[in-house]
């Protein structure tokens, strides 16, 4: 089976940027867009995530099959959130204004009772779930498609990750496509010997077992050819000093100004939490219509 | 100074950074509203989370079970790849699913990779692994996500720290009678709480019940393995341990991350996720051990 990364150079302010200052303005985004639930902070933010993705000029055909399962996801969680509509975030909102009540539906055999209150409050937290949801997925979406896989080693080797660590990131992404033919040659074996991956019997314990043939053999196999790995990397005194990479990063003017920009918007973005702006907001529309 | 002693010391910098980030933060909070403590509830759990790993880690640190040579750097990357192309390959073939439970055996590799060389190989094959197929498959980065496949793989790599795997296993099945009792107590003290669905007050004992049945379950059950075999009982034990952990620290961190209810959390994202991953780990890490332990004997490695 060929096994493709995402990955395709192009040449775009995204990816000329530093994969260290990219992975340390994402986490900043995400750090800063947890702490509000403001709708119109939101689409502020999500419109900076809209930019980087298409600054990365990333395409339709390329993105649909992950935006189709995402959405699926998203708005799933979304709709289940709605209905069940407290937990974790109950401070996000203390009084609710009701605007429609559905049921109580009355569940034959256990009784339970299942009501919906449609309300101001879980209508606009909905819609800013939504949008906090998409920002932070536009934000991690883009790093597949725009981070070369050979740098990922040296990336986070220089965002502090000790060297074994670091190399042992790197042999990973070369190991990839070697698992992947190997997996290839063991499922057409099997198949070979008339074994049917698409047409498993049984029960599920039964089916969850099928899977043997093609599991063990592919990991069995690396974890034996590892032995040579082993002995070559010792041969050549493998960790007893420190590392240097093929491929070095250095940071640029552009690279700071990311990290800067990124340090500020936690930082404000803090600040503002704890003056208690950016909580939710119900617009006027919403409770003139809880209101009657 | 040797890297051992150079990352132990910067781990303990990073550790004072965090807990005086996180006193500021209280501090901030009181002196503000108040309010905004429940803003920072997620890096406070973050932070006991991270404390309560580094103690564990100071208490054994002594122990082979966290020591990195080449062999655990090849196993790292070879665990890591494995999974990620597995987790690929098997959300890509069409393959038949029974009733709600879909057929996930990717997650058997950070259990194994665990279980056969430590936490610190489970961690880097679950964390890296899952980063690896998203990559793939083209999904995105969610670190919570990584961090709870790592803990699939790290919990059952904790069976090292023991002398032998019996009184791993006696320690395990202490610790879920405690935290049967005490979660049981706590739902019989305050069995009235408002219920997801309606939003009104609600009696919940019945889950106290079913937490206890849960318990002697999974009490029961280690003793039926262990007749079979001590590895089976083990593997099994501390897998399902793992993945409980995993899965419900990434539904858990989504609650914050994500703004989700409770409700939605369980349903919508720890049911399904644990329970298919239990049964596929169940099932397909016992296999692959015997088959490990089978080459192991015939190599001598």
């Amino acid at each position: 089976m060929l096994i493709a990364w995402r990955y395709r150079e192009r040449d775009t302010i995204i990816q000329r940027l530093d994969p260290r200052a990219r992975i340390i303005f994402m986490l900043a985004m995400l750090f800063s867009i947890i702490q509000f639930w403001d709708l119109r902070i939101m689409l502020l933010f999500l419109g900076i995530a809209v930019l980087q993705y298409a600054l990365a000029r990333l395409t339709w055909r390329e993105t649909r099959r992950a935006w189709i399962l995402i959405s699926f996801i998203i708005l799933f969680m979304t709709i289940l959130t709605f209905f069940t509509g407290r937990g974790g975030v109950e401070y996000a909102y203390h009084e609710e204004h009701l605007i429609r009540r559905l049921g109580p539906l009355s569940i034959p055999i256990v009784g339970w009772q299942i009501a919906l209150n449609i309300t101001a409050e879980k209508t606009i937290f909905a819609l800013s779930q939504l949008a906090r949801m998409y920002a932070i997925t536009i934000m991690a979406i883009t790093i597949p498609y725009t981070v070369d896989p050979s740098l990922y080693g040296v990336t986070f080797r220089g965002l502090g990750l000790p060297d074994k660590f670091a190399y042992a990131m790197d042999l990973a992404f070369r190991f990839v496509p070697t698992l992947g033919r190997d997996f290839s040659i063991t499922l057409d074996s099997q198949r070979a010997r008339g074994y049917e991956v698409e047409k498993l019997s049984g029960g599920i314990v039964a089916q969850i077992r099928k899977l043997a043939p093609l599991l063990v053999p592919v990991t069995i196999n690396a974890i034996v050819g590892a032995e040579d790995i082993i002995d070559a990397m010792d041969l050549r005194a493998f960790g007893v000093g420190p590392r240097t990479w093929v491929r070095r990063l250095t940071y640029r003017r552009a690279d700071k100004v990311l990290i800067v920009a990124g340090a500020l918007l936690f930082v404000v973005s803090t600040v503002l939490a704890f003056m208690d702006v950016g909580d939710l907001w119900v617009p006027e529309v919403l409770m003139r219509l809880a209101t009657g | 100074m040797t890297t051992e002693g150079f990352t132990k010391n910067r781990a303990v910098i990073w550790l004072v950074v965090l807990v005086a980030f996180v006193l500021l933060m209280v501090l901030a909070s009181v002196l503000t509203s108040g309010d905004k403590i429940q803003g920072i509830a997620p890096i406070g759990v973050t932070a006991i989370g991270l404390i309560g790993i580094f103690v564990v880690y100071l208490a054994t640190a002594r122990s082979d079970a966290w020591e990195v040579g080449t062999r655990q750097v090849v196993y790292m990357a070879i665990g890591a790849a494995l999974y990620g192309v597995f987790n690929y390959i098997f959300n890509t073939i069409p393959m038949p699913s029974v009733s709600q439970v879909s057929l996930r055996p990717a997650v058997c590799i950070p259990v194994f990779f665990g279980y056969a060389f430590g936490p610190v190989v489970g961690f880097f094959t679950g964390a890296v692994g899952n980063i690896l197929g998203d990559f793939i498959t083209g999904w995105g980065v969610y670190p919570a996500w990584d961090i709870a496949n790592g803990l699939m793989g790290m919990v059952p790599g904790l069976v090292m720290l023991f002398a032998d795997k019996k009184r791993s296993l006696n320690f395990l099945t202490g610790l879920v009678a405690v935290l049967i009792v005490i979660v049981a107590a706590l739902v019989f003290l305050n069995p009235q709480v408002p219920g997801p669905w309606t939003g009104e007050i609600e009696d919940f004992s019945f889950w106290a019940w079913a937490f206890i049945i849960g318990g002697v379950v999974v009490i029961a059950g280690r003793f039926v393995l262990e007749r079979a075999s001590v590895d089976l009982a083990a593997v099994n034990l501390w897998g399902t341990l793992g993945i409980i952990i995993g899965i419900g620290f990434a539904a858990l961190a989504d609650i914050w991350v994500n703004g989700y209810s409770f409700a939605t959390a369980i349903i919508g994202e720890f049911a399904p996720a644990a329970g298919p991953n239990i049964l596929n780990s169940m099932i397909l890490t016992p296999i692959l051990l015997a088959a490990y332990q089978a080459i192991q004997a015939r190599t001598g490695r």
